[in-house]
């Protein structure tokens, strides 16, 4: 009896300590943030560290939040949807712009406008406009669905020794479709050493091409229906009748396609395949084989990993100019998961994070990873000063002014379009007609339209 | 005591009449028997029937994203809306072509391969383990060496031809190959099952009958045709049948070799409808195509039963 009343007092006084830790416990917040990780094979990375540096020093200065950082699964976009439709999203997560609309449309994601009263500091003029308007569907007065993290606008990358070899003048971002389509042909090359302007020219013996056309309708040939003065959709979404079949349109596209198949400065799908069976494609630009393709600001840690790198064989400069001055720009943003809103204390700390996530403390590191460029406007412009490539950093700075928005951020609907461009485009530059093609492009699109 | 009062006095003793649940339940070798499916059964409602039947109220709504709270019901719009999708019969042709190039192909290789694996020879045990583990191998695992080994610069399929003098071959990125090339890793990796299904049917085959062939004066190839491949009839229907049914499934090689390419050549059903589902979130609409996906497996099994009994009744099976 004696030991049992021992017991009970020793269960009592222990109880009774332990209520500080509990009251200590409630007032620590656990946020779940994905998004902050990298794949098994690139820890170590100047972009690990730097995601390791983002959380630590968060933590630091935010002690009452405890991270919990969750890996970022493959197919992360999948595994959102599943998660949201589950209720076990995080609260904070990196999101791709698109699925911004999905996110959007289905009330997923915090009205950021929220937090401004929780974080003064993150105001929203920190951030590139043209980015930040990706994440303001209803305008710059409408709500705001998560904020920018970083972006990169699609530019034409080329091969300065190529040029120097070929004895042709590297391009200015003021170029027009002429001075592109000559300097493509000056660089394509065939066994005996002739330019695709020469009379002799041999296609068939090809041994270096001017540029680089693929498929990827909205990833890398969009840019170029828009200097043209096309465009793929109507300004709400509703149709593509007047806009994918329209004069300019195809016009780009015939254009395109002529790279490849009149011109013959772009190898044609097989033998761009038969190029990168046994290396990356940066390699072979890297050996100057292909002179110029489209890419966006990612591939510059691709092409420093291939062992043919150098320096003096990369350079980027904008879209030619035409009807319109623009490239696309594909971005990724922080957002945050609408359930927040009944937890103040979650609320704060996710503002907090993404306030802390776009301010100079973690964007500083995008200059270093190379992987895209700040949305933080401060940050951006002061990129090329610490960048390992500042002329390359301030091209891409100065194409983001005239970036527009890739048409999957608009539209719900758009991930159904893009494959049929795609697939359109796949047919035409395997020589397919290009009216025909872009037609039954535009009725299935139209039908499609038609259920939305 | 008068009659009426016997009666009641009867029935008043008489045991009180179980309703339909109490009888069944009282028999007690059916309750252990129930009590032993039950798991299996709990197992197949939750994972197979609940979700069957929600596909089916699915594909007649137009649910988009995470949210299925948020779909409505459009009746039967995403069936009429099918029938004139250009793209998804374009994927089902594919699919009948793939069927058409897979069934009879695996069939007559696996049953080679059986008739040389039913023979006494020395290690044929080995031989017949290692036609069976391509049958285990991780689909993912051997799409990936089955592109090395068909690359048009340095796979070996490739060398084979240039050393016989023909011009090496892009069988992925050629529209008219691709198709040819998922063919040939499909029957290399199922041939394996279908010999072991191939061996079970060779060997119930009674020996006495190949010997009375043999007495009568049937050379090999007329005890095949006459004695062999008639009485491994079930076989056939069997494989043929659940051959039509996985062929119409294809995905995973699909998925890892060409996604569908090159121009939309090995754009198959099952694939069609997962872009449709995971990467577009047309969920109504991608069940919709399950659902007619599922019809016509269905119509191609019954035609194959109804053809069986037909040839059944004229004495060939």
């Amino acid at each position: 009896m004696f030991r049992i009343k021992h017991l009970m007092k020793a269960a009592l006084i222990s109880s009774l300590a332990l209520v500080p830790l509990g009251v200590f416990a409630q007032d620590t917040v656990s946020l779940t943030v994905v998004g902050v990780t990298v794949p098994p094979e690139e820890i170590g990375t100047p972009l690990d560290l730097a995601y390791q540096a983002l959380v630590s020093s968060f933590q630091e200065a935010n002690p009452n939040v405890s991270i919990n950082v969750v890996e970022q699964p493959p197919e992360f976009e999948t595994q959102i949807m599943v998660d949201l439709a589950a209720g076990t999203a995080p609260d904070v997560w990196r999101a791709g712009q698109a699925l911004l609309p999905e996110l959007i449309e289905g009330d997923y994601i915090l009205d950021v406008r929220q937090c401004l009263d929780i974080t003064p500091d993150l105001t929203m003029d920190r951030f590139i406009p043209s980015i930040l308007a990706i994440h303001q569907p209803e305008g710059p007065d409408g709500p705001v669905y998560g904020v920018p993290n970083g972006f990169t606008p699609m530019v034409i990358y080329y091969n300065p020794e190529v040029f120097a070899s070929a004895g042709v003048e590297v391009p200015t971002s003021d170029w027009t479709v002429e001075d592109f389509l000559n300097t493509a042909q000056l660089l394509t090359l065939d066994s005996q050493g002739r330019n695709a302007t020469d009379p002799d020219f041999d296609p068939n013996s090809i041994e270096q091409y001017g540029v680089r056309v693929r498929k990827f309708f909205v990833l890398e040939n969009l840019p170029w229906v828009w200097t043209f003065g096309g465009n793929v959709i109507s300004e709400d979404g509703s149709t593509v009748d007047g806009y994918l079949n329209s004069p300019e349109t195809i016009e780009a596209i015939t254009f395109l396609r002529d790279l490849v198949l009149e011109y013959h400065v772009a190898p044609p799908p097989n033998a761009l395949d038969q190029m990168i069976q046994e290396r990356a494609f940066t390699s072979v630009f890297l050996d100057g084989q292909v002179a110029m393709f489209p890419r966006g600001q990612w591939e510059l840690v691709g092409l420093q990993n291939q062992d043919n790198y150098d320096p003096g064989r990369v350079a980027v400069v904008g879209y030619p100019v035409g009807a319109n001055d623009a490239t696309i720009a594909f971005e990724d943003g922080w957002v945050i998961n609408s359930a927040v809103a009944s937890d103040p204390a979650k609320l704060a700390a996710a503002c907090s994070f993404i306030d802390f996530a776009t301010s100079p403390v973690f964007q500083d590191s995008k200059a270093v990873t190379g992987l895209e460029i700040s949305a933080n406007q401060a940050v951006a412009d002061q990129a090329s000063e610490v960048s390992q490539w500042p002329e390359i950093q301030a091209v891409f700075v100065e194409e983001a002014n005239d970036a527009l928005p890739d048409p999957n951020t608009r539209f719900t609907f758009f991930a159904i379009i893009e494959p049929r461009l795609d697939l359109m485009m796949e047919n035409i530059l395997a020589g397919a007609d290009v009216t025909e093609e872009v037609n039954l492009a535009v009725e299935e699109i139209e039908r499609e339209l038609s259920r939305q | 005591m008068s009659y009426t009062g016997k009666i009641a006095a009867t029935t008043a003793y008489l045991p009180k009449q179980k309703n339909l649940w109490q009888r069944f339940w009282s028999r007690s070798n059916e309750k252990v028997g129930y009590l032993f499916i039950l798991p299996a059964f709990l197992h197949l409602l939750l994972f197979l029937l609940i979700p069957l039947v929600f596909s089916l109220y699915l594909s007649f709504t137009n649910w988009r994203g995470p949210n299925p709270q948020s779909a409505l019901f459009i009746g039967l719009e995403n069936y009429e809306f099918l029938f004139g999708d250009r793209r998804f019969w374009e994927a089902m042709r594919n699919t009948a072509y793939y069927t058409l190039l897979y069934v009879p192909g695996s069939m007559i290789v696996s049953l080679l391969i059986a008739l040389v694996m039913n023979q006494k020879l020395k290690g044929v045990y080995l031989f017949r383990t290692l036609f069976f583990m391509p049958v285990i191998s991780s689909w993912v695992a051997v799409s990936i060496i089955w592109i090395t080994l068909l690359d048009p610069q340095v796979g070996i399929l490739n060398y084979v031809l240039r050393q016989i003098g023909i011009a090496p071959v892009n069988w992925l990125g050629d529209p008219s190959t691709a198709m040819i090339a998922i063919v040939i890793i499909a029957i290399w990796k199922s041939v394996g099952f279908q010999m072991v299904i191939w061996l079970a049917g060779l060997q119930a085959i009674p020996e006495e009958l190949h010997e009375a062939a043999a007495i009568d004066g049937a050379n090999r190839t007329q005890t095949f045709f006459r004695i062999t491949l008639p009485l491994l009839a079930p076989t056939t229907f069997f494989l043929a049948i659940t051959g039509v049914i996985g062929s119409f499934q294809v995905f995973s090689p699909i998925y890892v070799i060409t996604g569908g390419g090159p121009r939309g050549s090995t754009d198959v059903v099952v694939y069609h409808i997962y872009t449709r589902a995971f990467e577009a979130y047309d969920m109504g609409y991608a069940a919709s195509q399950a659902w007619i996906l599922f019809a016509v497996i269905f119509a191609a099994t019954l035609i194959q039963v109804w053809y069986r009994r037909r040839q059944g009744e004229s004495g060939l099976f």
